[in-house]
């Protein structure tokens, strides 16, 4: 699933050099992808839902007028910092990985967006026992290595522990937490490479693997999703050079590789489109090129000529090529949500009382700080943290930000006095890069209205996470942002609101302690009835956006350029890109 | 060789020198004549500024044609220069006519050996080989007294003294045997041992090709040394024309005696205080009416109708000799004294 | 000789060193972890541990410097990665390539475009520039002149998208801006650098014109040429041998120092064009807090700038017989 953190800490970085991703579009023209307000959230309310073994079974359906074969460029920035799927977090990576690595689970996208979780590798969404401690999964028939091996439980396995090894450090933690019932998982567990040993907690049998858990975790087949846990070939396993030429199991396999300049993936032929329900894999090869700056490569897609025709690039429109990417390129634009939901933490160590708080989000000026930051294209406003593509979503508008998503300086001042709390002095802190050093002085003017005695603190951006991640920080407000690494809630609440998470880099950055909140994270995550427990995580949402834990700003949306001979080009509801497994090269 | 005797070898008649400039045009050489024959030096003298120099760059043509006018005739041993075709000058310079400028240390060439810059010249004129040329440039070397010139034939200018540069440059001068030879202050930075070796040096070299030369120099003692005749420059005109001791003996013009007067005399009472001339050089750009001299000449007042003011003075050169002043001789004959002795 | 180039080279030396240690503090002068960047989202510290182990990142700051100078000289194991040999720039935190191999890797890129548009601009800026001082003063002068300053003010991030939106997105005249390697394909190097070349020149080209047209008006004026034309030397020769002999050293110096620079990376072409050269990779190594990266872009870059000072030092006194070399 998509790595919301990294995704924000490399957008602020890029933001830094060129103001592209955050700032992701302009506020002008949107009336060819933006529905206005709120219908585009409501229309992406996503149904995430279980599939069956039927479900799960191959070929992926037919994408209509679709062909095989050709040719497709990707227009880049950024190489892949990692291929090697155990260390894949960012959703950057998953973009290309998920053609290359399988997992036991996985997600098949329909053509409205919706998401079904079936078995990829496996040939179900797994069988659940001790009330979601003891998983298992059967391998399908057919599914073959790169050589034209079998995927075996061993490589699934291998998968697993070598994810425990000192090399390993980027990628998920929460199945070697789980299987080893401690943080400091490595102390209990040193990985495969170190005696040979194996996890007692998994077990195989046949082509059944089993895991056993320490606590109870109804949603671990969405876990196994993630590319952190792919299977991984026990007998081609070059460690830390995997990294550099992963072994394939997907439709297409690397054929070159240059770091930072170019990939090129071909077809894997032993790779059988009958196993997998996910993957129509058309296009018989992908040409990468990196190093393609954004503006560049929305110059050559909106000038479509040559082999441009057949490419799409990964990184969003920048803003100052919309204007002209609308006048001329109308019909090749796609947008959607992102994973993201982008909000302004409100550090609970410091402003303590939630009187201030509820000032504060009141006079938050969240459609000025929109407009400055591309307007609709930006993204839809937001009621929670929670994202419309999480299971479960609800729109519970607490604070009437969709009512009124100017923010209200005057009520919130009216509440600020009433608590006695006028000319609170409030620190927000901000990164230094030229658009959000305009949205400071839109927060600040509003929060000065409300009666606020403002403080404004930049940041430098490649810095940010650092700084606003210890505990002692002195700062009243910052942005953050965050999207779920699978789509249920457990994924949002547990990390950002468990006050464990209250740590120096811990990921509750608003330092919220509350123990309602953690027991009902608790309860949610431990109700095996998905249904019921998806209601937790919405009832959730909405305790947490009441307690003023942060100000909701937007369910973040990305706008993106296609070739004019690509067919199908869709965004991946995971991983904030199209996807290379669903598009076709038009004949 | 074409001129015979009776003809002057470099005869310059009614030159003018115009530059313009941004701000008007500057009459630095405004009508100047004289002739010189071979084997005989002529002197020209005058204040910086008053065309001496620019008088000399004009017979060799080496006036930036854009901003230069120039005007009259300047006829070498009977070929009209002024208007000739560059290549042609380019044959001639450094061939039949030379020209020893005055700072050694700026004229030559910092980036190439002494050896080179003499050769150089001896090979475009004769077509001599590269090892020809060396041999000739030691051998020039020689000449003009250079010690151990083998090895100082490589040597950079500013590896060579100030009096071992002078003396390369005019074995430079000196490289194709020129018939004219124009020395522009040539021993002005010199001390005075330096300076009469050079002298001496020259004429030596007169008296060996029968070259005539042009001595350009302030220097009122240096003149008395070398030169046969003397011109005076003032203003971009000749002032006063004459045989050497003539002149220095008895000046015609006010302007000529003054010089002499601010000239320290080698063998009179060193105590005597100098009398410079009052006043400044005139402006070029916008030159006084009438004679130029006089706004500074200490007997204009002794013409009557304030003709000095009004009207230029006429210079009359009878066999050789001459002044332009409207002071009539018997007014001469009574300021103009006294500098007899000064002179020699 | 001998001397001059110990001496220089000892100063280069201890130059480098300091912009090494500088460069070392200076990253960490921010409140920064380099750690953070290999660890998961849930990052707890003993993973934090393990990473910076794994990085050689685990010491005091003066500790960790010294060891990266050391396996410069002598080279260094990293745990998992084994030796990395002499002399050894470490390895990037990012995707853990080995810097010297990335650096040098980039570094034709670079080079291809230096050593290019330095033809290009030398050509033109110093043709057009002898022109203008030959033709002083005339029409020919004052449009060079007056062109020079106009292309002199141009910025590439302008300039650049102007020129691929004219030349290549709608015209189609020249090829998108790529880089193959000149051993691969001669023909694919040349059309694929040529619209950069031309950029990064146009700019450049200015600068020469007019140094070249302000030294030369000096020169021209020099005694010494006057002297060479009076000794009956041709215009060609006397502008060549001696005029334009006099102008070259400052050109040449500045010349030196240009490429130092350029084949330091030229950053905003690079981005620009997307050609994957030192600059951009000095670019990201920045933005992600990439410190070996950094250091060893720093270094070899610095190393371009201070050889290029020696060289152009030498060059000098090559010209300029009145220089000597100690």
């Amino acid at each position: 699933m998509s790595f919301s953190r990294r995704n924000f800490l490399i957008a602020t970085g890029v933001a830094a050099a060129s103001s592209t991703v955050l700032s992701a579009c302009s506020s002008g023209n949107s009336s060819s992808t933006g529905t206005g307000k709120q219908e585009a959230a409501k229309a992406h309310t996503t149904t995430v839902k279980i599939g069956t073994a039927a479900d799960s079974q191959g070929p992926a359906p037919e994408v209509s007028g679709a062909r095989k074969g050709g040719k497709v460029y990707l227009l880049n920035d950024d190489d892949f910092s990692h291929l090697d799927p155990q260390r894949v977090y960012y959703a950057w990576n998953s973009l290309a990985v998920i053609v290359l690595a399988r997992t036991l689970t996985g997600y098949k996208v329909g053509d409205d967006g919706s998401m079904t979780l079936v078995g990829d590798l496996a040939t179900d969404t797994g069988t659940m026992k001790d009330g979601g401690k003891t998983w298992s999964f059967t391998l399908k028939d057919g599914v073959k290595w790169e050589d034209g091996s079998d995927v075996t439980v061993d490589d699934v396995r291998h998968g697993f522990e070598r994810a425990f090894a000192n090399f390993i450090t980027e990628g998920a933690v929460y199945a070697q937490t789980w299987l080893t019932g401690t943080q400091e998982y490595r102390k209990s567990y040193p990985g495969p490479f170190k005696g040979n040993k194996h996890l007692k907690s998994i077990t195989t049998s046949g082509k059944t693997i089993t895991f056993h858990l320490s606590e109870a975790r109804p949603d671990f087949n969405y876990v196994v999703a993630m590319h952190s846990y792919a299977p991984n070939p026990v007998k081609h396993d070059t460690k830390q050079n995997y990294d550099k030429k992963p072994f394939s199991n997907g439709p297409y396999k690397v054929k070159s590789h240059q770091t930072d300049k170019s990939m090129v993936l071909v077809r894997n032929e032993h790779w059988d489109p009958k196993t997998d329900p996910i993957r129509n894999a058309y296009p018989d090869e992908f040409d990468f090129t990196f190093g393609i700056e954004a503006e560049t490569a929305a110059d050559r897609l909106i000038a479509d000529s040559g082999n441009d025709q057949y490419a799409v690039s990964w990184r969003t429109v920048p803003q100052a090529k919309v204007q002209q990417a609308t006048a001329k390129a109308k019909d090749r634009l796609f947008e959607d949500l992102s994973s993201g939901t982008s909000v302004y933490w409100i550090n609970q160590t410091r402003v303590t009382d939630i009187k201030v708080r509820e000032a504060i989000i009141k006079a938050w000026p969240t459609a000025g700080i929109r407009s400055i930051q591309g307007g609709t294209h930006r993204g839809d406003y937001a009621t929670g943290i929670m994202s419309p593509l999480v299971a479960g979503y609800k729109s519970q508008d607490v604070w009437g930000k969709l009512k009124n998503p100017a923010g209200d300086p005057a009520a919130a001042k009216a509440v600020l006095k009433k608590a006695g709390k006028l000319g609170t002095k409030v620190v927000y802190a901000y990164q230094q890069d030229p658009i959000n050093a305009k949205v400071k002085v839109v927060v600040e003017n509003a929060l000065k209205a409300a009666g606020f005695d403002v403080v404004t603190k930049g940041i430098d951006s490649t810095t940010w996470y650092d700084q606003i991640g210890k505990v002692d920080n002195e700062y009243d407000i910052y942005w953050g942002g965050w999207s779920a690494d699978w789509p249920t809630g457990y994924s949002v609440f547990q990390p950002l609101f468990d006050s464990h998470n209250v740590v120096d880099q811990g990921t509750n950055y608003c330092h919220l302690k509350n123990p309602d909140v953690d027991a009902a994270i608790k309860a949610a995550t431990a109700e095996t009835d998905q249904d019921k427990a998806n209601a937790m995580w919405a009832a959730l949402d909405k305790q947490v956006t009441e307690l003023g834990a942060f100000i909701p700003d937007v369910y973040m949306k990305r706008l993106y350029l296609h070739g004019s001979k690509l067919g199908n080009v869709k965004m991946d509801p995971n991983f904030d890109g199209c996807m290379l497994y669903k598009m076709y090269v038009k004949a | 060789m074409t001129s015979t005797d009776s003809q002057p070898f470099l005869s310059v008649k009614d030159l003018k020198v115009h530059f313009s400039t941004e701000d008007g045009v500057v009459k630095a050489v405004d009508g100047l004549s004289f002739d010189l024959v071979r084997g005989k030096t002529l002197g020209i003298v005058g204040e910086s500024g008053s065309g001496k120099s620019v008088t000399n760059l004009a017979i060799l043509g080496l006036h930036n044609p854009d901003s230069t006018a120039i005007d009259g005739s300047i006829e070498l041993d009977g070929e009209e220069l002024n208007g000739a075709p560059e290549k042609r000058l380019e044959h001639l310079r450094g061939n039949k006519m030379a020209m020893i400028f005055q700072d050694a240390l700026a004229s030559l060439s910092p980036y190439h050996t002494i050896g080179t810059q003499i050769g150089e010249v001896y090979r475009k004129h004769t077509g001599a080989s590269k090892a020809e040329s060396r041999a000739r440039a030691i051998e020039m070397l020689k000449r003009v007294g250079i010690p151990q010139p083998d090895r100082r034939v490589d040597s950079y200018p500013h590896e060579f003294s100030g009096g071992m540069r002078q003396r390369a440059m005019i074995a430079m001068a000196l490289v194709c045997d020129p018939e004219l030879l124009i020395a522009d202050e040539p021993t002005t930075a010199l001390d005075v041992t330096v300076q009469a070796q050079i002298m001496d040096l020259l004429k030596d070299l007169q008296r060996e090709f029968g070259t005539a030369i042009i001595f350009i120099t302030h220097d009122l003692g240096v003149i008395a040394d070398i030169a046969d005749d003397v011109l005076v420059m003032y203003g971009g005109r000749c002032v006063e024309r004459g045989p050497k001791a003539e002149v220095l003996r008895t000046p015609q013009h006010p302007y000529t005696f003054g010089l002499l007067g601010s000239m320290p005399s080698l063998d009179g009472p060193v105590d005597v205080p100098l009398n410079p001339i009052p006043g400044s050089p005139p402006s070029l750009l916008n030159p006084p009416t009438g004679c130029r001299f006089h706004p500074r000449c200490a007997f204009a007042e002794k013409v009557p109708d304030g003709r000095c003011a009004k009207e230029r003075p006429l210079l009359e050169i009878v066999d050789g000799r001459g002044s332009a002043c409207h002071l009539t001789d018997e007014q001469r004959r009574e300021y103009l004294t006294d500098t007899a002795a000064k002179a020699h | 000789m001998l001397r001059f180039l110990v001496r220089r080279l000892l100063g280069a030396v201890v130059t480098l060193l300091i912009i090494s240690a500088v460069t070392y503090m200076l990253f960490y002068a921010v409140p920064r972890d380099p750690s953070r960047i290999a660890c998961g989202k849930v990052c707890t510290p003993e993973t934090l541990d393990v990473i910076r182990h794994n990085m050689g990142i685990s010491d005091p700051l003066p500790v960790q410097y010294w060891h990266w100078l050391e396996a410069i000289f002598v080279g260094r194991d990293y745990p998992g990665f084994g030796h990395c040999d002499a002399p050894c720039l470490g390895y990037s935190f990012i995707n853990r390539e080995p810097v010297l191999a990335t650096v040098w890797d980039r570094f034709p890129t670079t080079a291809s475009l230096a050593i290019g548009s330095a033809v290009v601009f030398l050509i033109f800026g110093i043709g057009t520039g002898m022109l203008a001082a030959v033709k002083q003063g005339k029409p020919l002068d004052k449009i060079a002149s007056s062109a020079s300053l106009v292309a002199s003010s141009m910025q590439i991030y302008f300039v650049g998208p102007v020129a691929l939106y004219l030349l290549v997105y709608q015209s189609h005249l020249l090829d998108q801006p790529s880089y193959t390697p000149f051993s691969e394909n001669p023909g694919a190097w040349f059309t694929g650098l040529l619209v950069p070349w031309l950029v990064l020149a146009l700019i450049w080209t200015a600068n020469y014109t007019r140094m070249t047209r302000s030294q030369l008006v000096e020169t021209l004026t020099e005694d010494y040429v006057r002297t060479a034309r009076a000794k009956g030397m041709s215009r060609r020769n006397v502008f060549f041998r001696f005029a334009w002999r006099g102008a070259m050293g400052p050109i040449v110096t500045i010349f030196g120092i240009d490429m130092g620079v350029l084949l330091g990376g030229a950053m905003i072409t690079e981005k620009t064009f997307s050609l994957q050269g030192i600059g951009l990779l000095a670019v990201k190594s920045v933005i992600n807090n990439d410190l070996p990266m950094l250091l060893g872009v720093m270094i070899i870059t610095a190393s371009f700038v201070v050889i290029a000072n020696i060289v152009v030092d030498a060059c000098y006194a090559m010209i300029d017989p009145r220089i000597r070399l100690a």
